[in-house]
């Protein structure tokens, strides 16, 4: 009597239950939250589409709502899209990940080699620092800022010159009076994403640094190679797919982020909403139609990111394995 | 001169990895940094090299002063045991690497490059490797690549760190047997690390013992392996059969050392001189025979005869054999040396 290979010693049917379990798992959890997401997007718009070509109030006919997706798409979102505020939370969205992204690509490329490359006191502290922001609530992230930056924050303390009446004059007001705002603003909202988004590409690289090991650049050093062709030339191309996927991965939390973007944003419509907060704001007034367009839209980017993802995965696994 | 080292030392924490070394490495020749695992070499090695600094110390190559010379300066080609080769590029790029990275201009043509590149694959026997990828060759192959992408550069001294290392025995001593020959075809300062005694002798110009930071020796080959300057260095090149001398050869004590192969076994005693002993364990090692033995008083002795030797010896009695020393160093207490004489 022997085993097959591969055969360990657990039951038979253990094999198919697990696999059964987490499949309905993912399809209740994860795939039904997502279709809804879309059909409704679809449907709930063709039908308030419908209800206004047709002249109708209320009661249109019910459309199965996968049915419904497969009409008319394209007009729901361009219904959507022709949204001033929608727009301009887009837009807010965007504009955050543009800033953040290359940024936090910047810093967590140099946190990586000097970890990866450098020996120094309180390296530990430092890598455990680095993970901070997916240690803390999101939201403690936002008020950290507020209390940075806020009307009762550490700005408010910092003297910078006196009043006309000849009190002191805070770097708060200062700045109030030229209106400059960091929270309840923009600047406050790609501070709070470029926190939480930080840890990303530096948490993927360190070990990849690591594993490649100094060998290589110091060859290029010995072969008369400068700091840039080192990085650029060597460094850089044994990376790369690590990189992007630190990136992608930043640039989906970046675009996604709610918790910490929702206190210090203050929700002035069409300036400091993102579109994750815009979503929550337009769900809480019961407008649901642009509400599923929104959400379906940023379902879209996440879903998209998805896939570049999993090519990424599958290169740097081709990269690995040689 | 070559590569001088004066006086350099190198601390890691609180350990003291080098202590004071003092070392010219001549021109024109291939030295090799023989020692332990943990002596050094590779710490010394990367102090010439400039990738590490020395804490103390100076190193000047050719008369300059190169101590405060960054590593991309310096025109040393660095020869790493495990290859560094850059695995995301062709055997020709990575060849072509340092001719790439000049400043524009000094840098050489396309043409040129291409030229040079293909002289070089053809002096490491690799020819039609060119377009290849790293991990599309064997150990021996990308330690060739290794040693033509430092020599395109022509870097004035050439460091390698035990280059055969991670090769298989019979690679290893083919690849070192080139090494040697191409060594004499382009008289590069070369520094090779080893721990490995059979090949420094094998190849090297000149053997530097390195040991706890420290160096023990240096010299030629010949003159290492015959006059060791202490009980380390004896030790180290070889296998050694240890006994403690007997009050007439030296009266204060100390130790006579006897190479394996420096004893023979016969059935009679012709010479009188023989020490009688038993086979306790052989064992064949193709054209030689290691043969462990045991005298009357039971010290054991390792001998290391050769195979036709041995067979003559087939038909004796095996428990009782005479050996015969035909030489050995006495080492007095005083670090003095003299001939066993028997
Ligand atoms: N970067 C470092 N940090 C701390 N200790 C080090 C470092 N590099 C080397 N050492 C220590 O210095 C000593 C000498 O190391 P080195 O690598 O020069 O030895 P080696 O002679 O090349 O040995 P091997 O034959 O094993 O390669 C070792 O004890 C090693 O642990
Ligand atoms: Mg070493």
């Amino acid at each position: 009597m022997s085993a097959a290979p591969g055969h360990t010693l657990e039951p038979r049917w253990l094999k198919p239950v697990l696999i059964t379990i987490a499949l309905l798992f993912l399809a209740v959890f994860i795939l039904l939250p997502l279709v809804t997401i879309f059909s409704q997007a679809l449907s709930v718009n063709l039908q308030d589409y419908l209800a206004a070509a047709l002249g109708y109030e209320g009661a249109t006919p019910e459309l199965p709502p996968l049915f419904a997706s497969l009409g008319e798409g394209t007009s729901v979102y361009r219904a959507a899209l022709s949204d001033a505020e929608v727009r301009a939370a887009i837009r807010l969205t965007l504009l955050t990940a543009l800033i953040c992204v290359p940024l936090n690509t910047f810093f967590g490329v140099l946190l990586a080699w000097a970890v990866a490359r450098f020996e120094f006191r309180g390296k530990n502290f430092l890598v455990s620092l680095i993970e901070l922001p997916f240690a803390i609530s999101p939201v403690i992230a936002g008020l950290i800022f507020i209390l940075i930056f806020g009307a009762s924050g550490w700005l408010n303390m910092i003297p910078f010159g006196t009043q006309a009446d000849g009190s002191t004059l805070t770097l708060y007001q200062w700045m109030d009076a030229r209106n400059l705002k960091v929270v309840f603003a923009v600047p406050g909202i790609v501070l709070a994403t470029l926190f939480v988004t930080f840890p990303f590409v530096a948490r993927e690289l360190i070990p990849l640094m690591q594993e490649m090991g100094k060998d290589d650049e110091e060859a290029a050093l010995t072969l008369g190679a400068s700091g840039w062709q080192l990085f650029f030339r060597v460094t850089l191309p044994n990376i790369k797919w690590g990189l992007l996927y630190g990136v992608i991965l930043t640039n989906a939390r970046a675009i996604g982020e709610f918790g910490a973007v929702a206190v210090v944003s203050g929700n002035v419509r069409g300036e400091t909403t993102t579109m994750p907060l815009y979503i929550e704001i337009l769900y809480g007034e019961y407008q649901f139609a642009t509400a599923f367009a929104v959400a379906s839209l940023l379902t879209l980017i996440a879903l998209v990111t998805l896939v570049v993802k999993a090519v990424i995965e599958y290169l740097l696994q081709k990269q690995r394995t040689g | 001169m070559g590569i001088e080292i004066s006086q350099v030392s190198k601390r890691f924490g609180d350990f003291l990895a080098l202590d004071g070394i003092d070392l010219n490495i001549p021109n024109g020749e291939l030295t090799a940094l023989l020692g332990p695992s943990g002596s050094g070499k590779t710490t010394l090695l990367r102090i010439i090299a400039g990738l590490d600094t020395p804490d103390t110390g100076s190193i000047r190559f050719f008369g300059e002063d190169a101590t405060r010379k960054r590593a991309r300066d310096r025109k040393v080609g660095f020869v790493f045991q495990h290859y560094a080769l850059f695995k995301h590029m062709t055997i020709f790029e990575n060849v072509a690497f340092g001719l790439r990275v000049r400043p524009r201009a000094l840098r050489p043509e396309k043409a040129t490059i291409r030229e040079k590149v293909e002289k070089l694959l053809d002096m490491v026997q690799l020819r039609g490797m060119a377009r290849r990828f790293p991990s599309e060759l064997s150990g021996g192959q990308k330690q060739r690549v290794a040693l033509a992408r430092a020599l395109a550069v022509e870097p004035k001294v050439l460091l390698l760190d035990e280059p055969f290392g991670a090769l298989d025995a019979r690679v290893r001593q083919e690849l070192r047997r080139w090494l040697r020959y191409l060594h004499d075809e382009i008289h590069i300062t070369s520094v090779f690390v080893t721990h490995d005694q059979e090949e420094a002798l094998e190849v090297a110009d000149r053997i530097v013992i390195l040991n706890k930071g420290k160096i023990e020796q240096s010299g030629t080959p010949e003159d290492v392996y015959d006059n060791p300057a202490n009980p380390f260095v004896y030790g180290f090149l070889g296998n050694v059969n240890l006994f403690h001398a007997r009050k007439e050869l030296t009266p204060n004590g100390g130790e006579i050392f006897i190479r394996p192969h420096d004893i023979s076994l016969s059935a009679r005693d012709d010479s009188g001189k023989g020490i009688p002993v038993r086979v306790t364990t052989h064992r064949i090692l193709g054209n030689r025979v290691r043969v462990e033995l045991e005298t009357r008083e039971g010290e054991n002795i390792e001998a290391n005869i050769e195979r036709k030797d041995w067979n003559a010896l087939q038909d004796a009695d095996l428990s009782a054999l005479y050996c015969q020393i035909l030489q050995g160093k006495i080492h007095a207490p005083d670090n003095t040396w003299s001939n066993y004489v028997i």
